[in-house]
């Protein structure tokens, strides 16, 4: 390829817009989403073929419509509701107190060498246990209740928080703190206009993160003994062997572990309007 | 009662006294003295490593100094080689930045107008090339109204055209505003567009000093210059 030939497909490039791989301007990006479904919905209906033919027992795996009927009856009876509302506030309960935990501690720790000294081999030396193997422990201390629930929730929610706030205002650009000094800020303004902006990033990571564990950490704890919420929803249909009440619940955990992620994506792009990776600009 | 000449009495922006700066046993500057008066346009010139940038930043009270005296009457201004914006904060949040009084976002606007930013109080920073960021910071910089106004570089990291550019919006402002300025720089051309004094700064202390008063024409001054900063190649082409 002669070199006036390279230049003139570089612009061509260049007009085209950045390369997405496997980007065609044949296909657009409606296409590429139709075409990501495709496998999900073949597997939906190969599962409700499967169910209504008889080659799976509906013991094992009910059919997809039979699980829709249970789920709108649920509905109708009102339990789903109830039982969804008692999952939801106990996570937002263990979210906000271990939340509100993990950013005091990594807060202070970010800010201070004293602190680190004092808080930062403990916290680190207790992360070390999967905190799914304190639920013996839990138990013994709350018994089977909301305490034990709040409080499995809340330590598991801590830990990602804490490091993340820490991580971030650690890695608050020292020129832009050098700034705030020659612009005569004082320590509140500092703190305010240029540590906690910087560290929002990361600290928003963290909510991300623990907003997973926060759901795991509930669903152990409701599997293990409730009398109400989802995970008592789904031992007491195993009662029953009643597998749709089962797979609905595992259904409704999915999709709310997903809107929880699609809530703190919301607040990363409004948040970080201003960041080069997120926002709308890098849409 | 005859009329005298009135002497020109003039304010100093800064004034140094035997300015003694050392990185542990490393004596980086050795009883140093500088007077910047108000008004007065003043390049540093210096190879890297001769301790101009640490001049500037003990004249900024970044670093502690470990003898003499600054006198400085109110805290300087400083534009960095890097344009330092926030980026997650709009362009008349950074240039009012640590600005006191009312109207923070007047002044602002009033500012970025200077630099010919006028239009864009709301934008973000990521928004903006090389040049136009360094412009805010030295909106940034303007707005505070400083006495003395300390320049480590800013014109480095730009391309040649968007240099020239810059060269002719400080001059303009630096008129207009009138601080006391140290522009801290390597470009002897630079230095020779916009000093009224020029300095070189060698092993710690103001080797050479040559004023535009008693300037001899650009192409001399530029041979003399480069001659004390060492560089006999350049001087042997241009002479």
């Amino acid at each position: 390829m002669s070199s006036i030939e390279k230049i003139e497909t570089d612009i061509r490039d260049a007009e085209r817009g950045p390369a997405r791989p496997g980007a065609r301007p044949t296909i657009g990006n409606n296409g590429l989403l139709m075409i990501s479904w495709i496998a999900p919905v073949v597997v939906l209906i190969a599962w409700e073929w499967l169910a209504q033919s008889g080659w799976l027992s509906p013991q094992v795996l009910p059919a997809p419509s039979k699980v829709a009927r249970t789920a709108f009856k649920l509905l109708l009876s009102g339990s789903l509701l109830n039982d969804l509302g008692v999952s939801l506030l106990r996570a937002a309960a263990g979210f906000a107190i271990g939340g509100g935990i993990g950013f005091a501690l990594g807060t202070l720790v970010g800010f201070s060498r004293i602190a680190q000294a004092l808080i930062d081999r403990s916290v680190q030396m207790i992360r070390a246990i999967p905190f799914l193997a304190m639920v013996p422990l839990v138990i013994v201390w709350f018994g089977v209740g909301e305490g034990e629930k709040i409080f499995l929730v809340s330590l598991g929610v801590a830990f990602p928080i804490y490091i993340n706030t820490t991580l971030g205002i650690r890695q608050v650009d020292p020129k832009l703190l050098e700034l705030g000094r020659v612009q005569g800020l004082g320590t509140w303004q500092t703190v305010r206009r240029i540590i906690l902006p910087g560290a929002l990033p990361s600290i928003l990571t963290g909510v991300r993160y623990s907003l997973a564990t926060a759901w795991l950490a509930l669903v152990v704890a409701e599997t293990i003994g409730a009398q109400s919420g989802l995970g008592f929803l789904a031992m007491d249909a195993r009662e029953f062997l009643r597998t749709d009440v089962i797979v609905l619940t595992i259904l409704i955990y999915a999709l709310i572990g997903v809107a929880a992620d699609s809530i703190a994506r919301l607040l990363e792009r409004r948040l970080l309007a201003w960041h080069p990776n997120y926002g709308d600009a890098a849409r | 009662m005859t009329l005298h000449a009135i002497p020109v009495r003039t304010v100093p922006a800064v004034v140094v006294n035997g300015l003694r700066r050392s990185y542990g046993e490393r004596i980086v500057i050795d009883n140093l003295d500088l007077r910047i008066e108000r008004g007065e346009f003043v390049a540093l010139l210096g190879e890297s490593g001769c301790g101009k940038t640490t001049l500037l930043r003990a004249l900024a009270g970044l670093d502690p100094i470990q003898g003499g005296h600054i006198a400085a009457p109110r805290r300087p201004a400083v534009v960095f080689q890097e344009h330092r914006l926030l980026p997650w904060e709009t362009l008349w949040r950074n240039v009012s930045l640590g600005l006191a009084g009312d109207n923070p976002r007047e002044r602002a606007a009033a500012a970025l107008a200077e630099v010919g930013l006028g239009d864009r109080l709301d934008d973000w920073p990521r928004n903006l090339s090389g040049g136009q960021a360094q412009r805010v910071a030295l909106a940034r910089a303007l707005v505070q109204e400083p006495e003395l106004l300390l320049l480590d570089e800013p014109f480095a990291a730009l391309d040649a055209l968007t240099r020239l550019r810059m060269h002719d919006l400080v001059k303009e402002l630096a008129a207009r505003h009138r601080p006391g300025v140290l522009l801290v720089t390597h470009d002897v051309d630079e230095a020779i567009a916009l000093a009224d004094r020029i300095l070189v700064m060698r092993d710690g202390i103001i080797a050479f000093e040559h004023s535009a008063t008693t300037r001899g024409g650009a192409t001399a001054t530029r041979a003399r210059l480069l001659l004390e900063l060492g560089v006999t190649a350049g001087t042997a082409q241009v002479v």
